[in-house]
């Protein structure tokens, strides 16, 4: 039979064991997730330095976009709400992406829509007792199609009648929760692996003040910043 | 190689540190910018305001526009308590009247100026930490670059925003460089960047293509 110190023993083992799968752990989350996210960090690091410099030159996407417009037949809408009317036109037309409503349809006016997805803007002006829909491409180019990718929710702040109606739309939103979530379990599991380098603990806390400090400042917008 | 690979390793943890609020802020904010939960709305008449008078208005106010018109509203701003970035200004000739939106991340101030009275009206609004994270991380962005920088606070967020990014790529570089010298965990690695790498070209792919 085990003596009472032998217990003892045998369950700091344990304790030690567990604690040591869960840093094992930790530090392999820290990297398994950095080298599946890689791609997406890059992606939204870089565009981010795109949308603050949009003088760059060599990412200039407007200028060299691609209009074009043409004229299109098209068969009976029936459908009851303009959500629907416009889905059965796209349909007819063979074009997808995220529905984006005007602020107003004019009345007695052609059905108006536009169709949004990264790269591509359509413009339908459609005149559904006639049976006839001009459409108005916008293609944009490869930085154009980046720049768009950082911003592409389909969900306008304060304008209820905009939601998110694509299905790729959200299934992009989710992977940018995924990649915001997966940054914050990194950092998260960095500060743990740090903590435990009993060497680099002074340097480190020096680091983080500093960027605590310096982020803190922005965030609480202190006076003598202003 | 051996201290090559030392210096990268510090370098990744200490720059990583100082990066990681920064990168907590850029991705708490990706939350409510996505689902739209920040709204911001911006101040209206029921929000507390208070009036000044006697202001000493610049000369040629009202035939001004962009960045000399901002550089002027300061003068305005400074006798009227107000600090902030200077937003989109409304100038309404037919009411001799400037409108001055002034943004903190965590605060929205209308300034309605009357250049011919030489009084202010300041509206204000408090936002929160919700609200002053998606400020941050939209800033300075795309939109009003002529005028965008026009108070300190937004000069030094563009070189921490622009420093973010630079350091994440560093920090992801040499990542990258400290998992290769990881023998073990080469297999799993790559078939996680394989992984990772299919996932974003496919998404990218379906939606852009």
């Amino acid at each position: 039979m085990p003596s009472l110190r032998e217990d003892e023993l045998a369950g700091e083992r344990r304790t030690r064991g567990a604690v040591d799968t869960v840093l094992v752990w930790n530090r392999r989350v820290h990297y398994y997730l950095g080298l599946f996210l890689l791609f997406f960090i890059w992606l939204f690091a870089f565009t981010g330095l795109l949308l603050n410099h949009p003088r760059w030159q060599f990412a200039q996407f407007w200028p060299n976009r691609i209009q074009s417009t043409t004229e299109h037949t098209i068969a009976d809408v029936t459908a009851a709400n303009d959500t629907n009317r416009a889905r059965d036109v796209m349909r007819q037309l063979g074009v997808a992406g995220e529905l984006q409503w005007p602020a107003t349809q004019p009345a007695n006016g052609p059905f108006t829509f536009q169709v949004n997805r990264p790269g591509l803007n359509v413009d339908v002006k459609a005149d559904l007792q006639a049976g006839r829909a001009t459409v108005q491409r916008t293609q944009l180019n490869a930085w154009g199609v980046m720049h768009v990718l950082h911003t592409f929710t389909g969900a306008p702040a304060a304008d209820s009648r905009n939601r998110r109606d694509w299905m790729l739309t959200t299934v992009w939103a989710l992977s940018m929760d995924a990649v915001a979530a997966g940054l914050i379990v990194m950092v998260s599991g960095s500060y743990v692996m740090w903590f435990r380098l009993r060497t680099k603990r002074l340097g480190g806390i020096v680091a983080l003040a500093l960027g605590f400090i310096s982020c803190g400042a922005f965030v609480s917008a202190l006076r003598w910043l202003l | 190689m051996r201290r090559f690979y030392l210096i990268t390793r510090d370098l990744h943890l200490y720059v990583g540190l100082f990066l990681s609020p920064f990168v907590l802020v850029f991705s708490a904010s990706v939350f409510y910018l996505v689902h739209g939960f920040a709204q911001r709305p911006a101040p209206a008449p029921s929000d507390a305001s208070r009036t000044v008078n006697n202001i000493a208005v610049p000369a040629g106010l009202a035939g001004m526009q962009g960045r000399a018109r901002v550089d002027a509203l300061r003068a305005v701003l400074d006798q009227v308590g107000v600090s902030g970035e200077i937003d989109f200004v409304r100038h309404l000739p037919g009411e001799h009247r400037v409108i001055v939106p002034v943004r903190l991340p965590n605060r929205d101030t209308v300034v309605s100026l009357d250049y011919e009275q030489r009084t202010a009206t300041i509206t204000r609004r408090e936002h929160s930490i919700g609200d002053a994270l998606v400020y941050l991380h939209k800033m300075p962005g795309p939109h009003n670059v002529d005028v965008r920088g026009n108070s300190p606070l937004m000069r030094w967020w563009k070189v921490l925003a622009d420093a973010t990014a630079y350091l994440t790529l560093f920090i992801t570089i040499s990542g990258v460089y400290l998992w290769i010298a990881l023998k073990a965990e080469r297999r799993v690695g790559l078939v996680l960047v394989l992984a990772g790498a299919i996932t974003f070209w496919g998404l990218v792919y379906a939606i852009a293509a």
